[in-house]
C-alpha cells in the first residue's frame, strides 16, 4: 500500500509560559544587565525565552487504508502530531507530507455558529471541510439522519445540547469525503449509542480505504478500531507495532506508575459516621507477600484492619473490586459469609480471599465500607482504596475463555446443532 | 465533484488541498455567518447599517455646516458628507472588526486548515452588505435633493475597487499582527477615530491649508473619498495626479500585506 501520511524527522517547538509583554522585554534587559537573566524568578515572569519541544525527530509512515492508534500520556505530543498533519500548524523542522484531503475531528462542531440553525451550520461546517454546496445538497439528508437531529434541524444551534452539537459535528466531518481522518478523543462525548455508531462509521471509512489516525485514552476503543498503535512519550515515538501488543505494554507501565503512589489511599474520599473505621488495607498474595500487580488467574487477599470506638453489633464489612474505567466488577460482604462474631469492639482484622481471580488485564481499585446490622447507615466508606492491576501478557487464565474484550474470563461452552427443518424466515 | 488539488495517491506538503472554487464558497459561507450573526435577534436588522452613516451625517451637518460654516462646494451639505461617510464607514468597520477576526475565530483557526486570509476577507465582504444598503439610501437622498448622476459617475467603480483593495490591505495587516500583539486592537481603534478627521470626509480637500497637503496626499482614503464625491456628487473628473499616487500606494500596500500575511499565517495557531 502506498503511504498516506509521512513525517520525516519532524520536530515542533512551542514557546512556554505566557506571551511576553513590552514590560517583560524591558525587564529582561534590566535583568541581563544585572546578570540575573537565568534565575527561576525571571523565567517565571516571562523575562527569559523558554521553549518546549512538543515533538522531537518523529518519523512516521501510515499506509493508505490503515487505522493507526496514537496513545500516550497527556502532553506526549499526540495532538501536536495531528495538528501538524492537518496543517493547522507547521513543523519547526522536518517535513510533513499527506496524500489527499484531510479532515480533522480535533474538536467537533468547531466551525458552528450558535445563532445559525442546524441546517445553516451543516453548510458552514461542511464548507469548512471543503465540501461544495451541491455536494452538501446531495448528502444533507444522510448527515442529518446520522446525527439524528431531524427534529431540530431548523432550530438555532444555541438551543442544542452539547451532545447533539458534537453529534452533528461528527456527522458533518465523516460525510466530507476525507482521504485522511484525524480523530482526537472526540468519542468521549455523546451517549453510548452514538459512540458505537461513530466507531462503526470510522470502521466503514477504513473499509473504504481511507486512512484513520485515532487518539484515545480508551485502550478498548483503540484496539477495536486500529491495527497499529504508536505510543508517544515526551514528544518521541516510544513504540510502534501491532495494536494489542503496544496497548498491553502501555497499560502495564501506566498501571505500575499508578500503583507506586497509593500510600495515602485511605485518607481521601472517606465517608460514614466513623464509629468503626478501617485502619489499614493491604493486598497480599497466597503466601502473605504484599502485591499490587498480579497475573490473570492469581489469587488475591484483601487484608483490612479496623478499629471500633465502642461495641458495635453485627457490622457488615463490604469489599468491592471496581474497574477504573467501567465501574463495579464484584461486590462481597461479610453478612453472607457469616464469619464474624455477633459484636465487635476495639481492633480487628477482616480478610477476604479471591481465589483464582479471573480478571482481564486492567487497573482496578478497591472500594470498602462498613455498614450497620440493618444495612441502613455506614460507619465507614472508602471509595478509593488501594489499587491493583492485572498484568497483560496474553497468557490468560488456564481453562477459561480469554477474548480480547471484556472484564473477566469465564468458563463457557458452545454447542451447535444443525437445524432439522429449514429455518422459518419470519 | 469538488476540484481537488490533492491527489489521494500522491504525498505532498502543500497546505491547500482544494481548488479555488471551494475556498471561494467558504468565504461566502463565513461572510453569511458573519452577517447573520450580526443581525440575528435584532429588530432593526440591516437597518443599523444605514443608521450609522445617516446619524453621523446629521451630526456633521449640524456641527460642520451650521456651526462651522464648512463649504460643501455648492451641493447640500448632507449629500456632500454622506457620499464620503459611506466609504469611510465601510473602511472603518471592516478594519475595526477585521482586526479582531482571527482571534475571534481562533476556534476554527486552531482546529482546522483553510487559507487563513479567508477570515479577515469575510469581514470585509460582510461590510459590503452594509455598504450596499447605505449606498441604496444615497439614491433616495439624491432624489430628495433633486440631484442627478452625470457621466462622471461611471468613474465610481474605480474608487470602489481602490477602496476595497486598501481596506483589505489594512485589515489583513492589522488582523495578522493582532494575533501576535493584542496591542494592535486598541491602537487601531484610536487611529480610526483620528483618521476620520484627517480625511476630507466632513470638509473638502480644498479647505485644507497647503502646508498640510502632503499628509493628505499620502493617505489613500483622501483620493478615494474625494474621488467618490467628484464622480457622484459634483459630476466632474477626479484629481488624476492624486488618484495615480494613491493607486500606486494602495497597490504596493496590498502586495506587501498579502505577502506578510502568508508568511505569518503559519504561526497563527501556535500563538493565538
Amino acid at each position: 500500500m502506498p503511504a498516506s501520511v509521512r513525517l520525516d524527522r519532524v520536530s515542533k517547538r512551542y514557546r512556554a509560559g505566557r506571551s511576553r509583554t513590552f514590560v517583560d522585554l524591558i525587564g529582561s534587559r534590566i535583568d541581563s544587565v544585572r546578570g540575573q537573566s537565568r534565575d527561576v524568578q525571571s523565567a517565571s515572569r516571562g523575562r527569559v525565552d523558554s521553549t518546549i519541544w512538543a515533538l522531537r525527530d518523529v518519523d512516521l509512515e501510515v499506509a493508505q487504508g490503515a487505522a493507526l492508534g496514537i496513545i500516550g500520556r497527556n502532553g506526549a505530543g499526540k495532538t501536536t502530531l495531528l495538528k501538524l498533519i492537518s496543517r493547522v500548524t507547521w513543523p519547526t523542522s522536518g517535513t510533513v507530507r499527506v496524500a489527499g484531503h484531510v479532515v480533522s475531528l480535533i474538536e467537533l462542531g468547531a466551525g458552528f455558529h450558535p445563532e445559525l440553525t442546524g441546517r445553516e451550520n451543516v453548510y458552514l461546517g461542511a464548507g469548512l471541510f471543503g465540501l461544495r454546496r451541491r455536494e452538501i445538497d446531495r448528502c444533507f439528508d444522510d448527515i442529518v439522519q446520522f446525527a439524528d437531529v431531524e427534529r431540530l434541524i431548523d432550530t438555532p444551534m444555541k438551543r442544542y445540547s452539547s451532545g447533539l452539537y458534537a453529534r452533528l459535528g461528527f456527522s458533518v466531518a465523516i460525510f466530507s469525503r476525507p482521504d485522511v481522518v484525524l480523530v482526537d478523543e472526540v468519542l468521549a462525548v455523546g451517549d453510548a449509542a452514538f459512540r458505537r455508531r461513530a466507531l462503526e462509521a470510522l470502521r466503514r471509512l477504513i473499509g473504504e480505504g481511507k486512512t484513520v489516525l485515532f487518539i484515545s485514552h480508551d485502550m478498548w476503543n483503540v484496539r477495536r478500531l486500529c491495527d497499529q498503535i504508536v505510543w508517544m512519550e515526551d514528544g518521541r515515538v516510544r513504540a510502534q507495532g501491532p495494536a494489542g501488543e503496544v496497548a498491553e505494554r502501555y497499560l502495564n507501565e501506566v498501571n505500575l506508575a499508578a500503583l507506586e503512589n497509593r500510600a495515602t489511599a485511605l485518607q481521601s474520599h472517606r465517608g460514614g459516621t466513623g464509629e468503626v473505621r478501617y485502619t489499614d488495607v493491604d493486598l497480599v498474595d497466597d503466601v502473605g507477600r504484599p502485591t499490587s500487580m498480579i497475573e490473570p488467574g492469581d489469587s488475591l487477599v484483601v487484608r483490612a484492619g479496623y478499629r471500633a470506638e465502642h461495641p458495635v453489633p453485627n457490622p457488615v464489612f463490604r469489599i468491592a473490586i471496581v474497574d477504573v474505567d467501567t465501574g463495579l466488577v464484584v461486590s462481597t460482604a461479610t453478612s453472607k459469609a457469616a464469619a464474624l462474631p455477633d459484636r465487635i469492639d476495639g481492633g480487628g482484622l477482616v480478610e477476604c480471599r479471591f481465589p483464582r481471580l479471573p480478571l482481564r488485564p486492567r487497573q482496578y481499585v478497591l472500594r470498602l465500607s462498613i455498614a450497620d446490622q440493618h444495612d441502613l447507615g455506614s460507619y465507614d466508606v472508602v471509595t478509593a482504596g488501594p489499587r491493583f492491576a492485572v498484568r497483560g501478557g496474553g497468557r490468560g487464565v488456564d481453562g477459561l475463555a480469554d477474548e480480547d474484550d471484556g472484564l473477566v474470563s469465564l468458563p463457557f461452552e458452545f454447542a451447535h446443532r444443525a437445524a432439522a427443518v429449514s429455518v422459518n424466515p419470519r | 465533484m469538488s476540484v481537488a488539488l490533492a491527489n489521494p495517491g500522491v504525498l505532498t506538503d502543500r497546505a491547500e488541498r482544494l481548488g479555488a472554487p471551494a475556498y471561494f464558497e467558504l468565504l461566502m459561507n463565513l461572510t453569511r455567518r458573519e452577517v447573520r450573526g450580526r443581525y440575528s435577534q435584532s429588530l432593526f436588522g440591516i437597518g443599523w447599517a444605514i443608521a450609522q452613516p445617516l446619524a453621523t451625517m446629521a451630526v456633521f451637518t449640524l456641527v460642520f455646516s451650521r456651526l462651522g460654516q464648512i463649504p460643501s462646494g455648492g451641493v447640500p451639505y448632507p449629500i456632500f458628507a454622506y457620499a464620503a461617510l459611506v466609504p469611510w464607514f465601510f473602511f472603518s468597520n471592516s478594519v475595526s472588526s477585521g482586526t479582531l477576526s482571527l482571534v475571534t475565530y481562533r476556534n476554527i483557526v486552531t482546529k482546522t486548515y483553510f487559507p487563513r486570509e479567508i477570515v479577515p476577507l469575510a469581514q470585509v465582504c460582510s461590510r459590503l452588505i452594509d455598504f450596499s444598503a447605505a449606498a441604496a439610501l444615497y439614491t433616495v437622498l439624491m432624489a430628495y435633493y433633486g440631484i442627478a448622476l452625470g457621466r462622471w459617475a461611471a468613474m465610481a467603480p474605480l474608487f470602489f475597487v481602490l477602496l476595497v483593495l486598501f481596506t483589505v490591505a489594512v485589515t489583513m495587516t492589522t488582523s495578522a499582527v493582532n494575533v501576535f500583539y493584542r496591542d494592535v486592537n486598541p491602537v487601531v481603534q484610536i487611529a480610526l477615530q483620528l483618521w476620520l478627521y484627517l480625511t476630507p470626509v466632513a470638509y473638502p480637500l480644498s479647505a485644507v491649508p497647503a502646508r498640510f497637503r502632503l499628509l493628505f496626499v499620502v493617505n489613500p482614503l483622501t483620493a478615494i473619498v474625494e474621488g467618490f464625491r467628484a464622480s457622484i456628487v459634483f459630476n466632474r473628473p477626479p484629481d488624476w495626479s492624486l488618484v495615480s499616487i494613491s493607486s500606486a500606494i494602495i497597490l504596493v500596500l496590498f502586495i506587501a500585506a498579502f505577502t506578510m500575511f502568508k508568511y505569518m499565517d503559519k504561526y497563527f495557531a501556535d500563538v493565538i
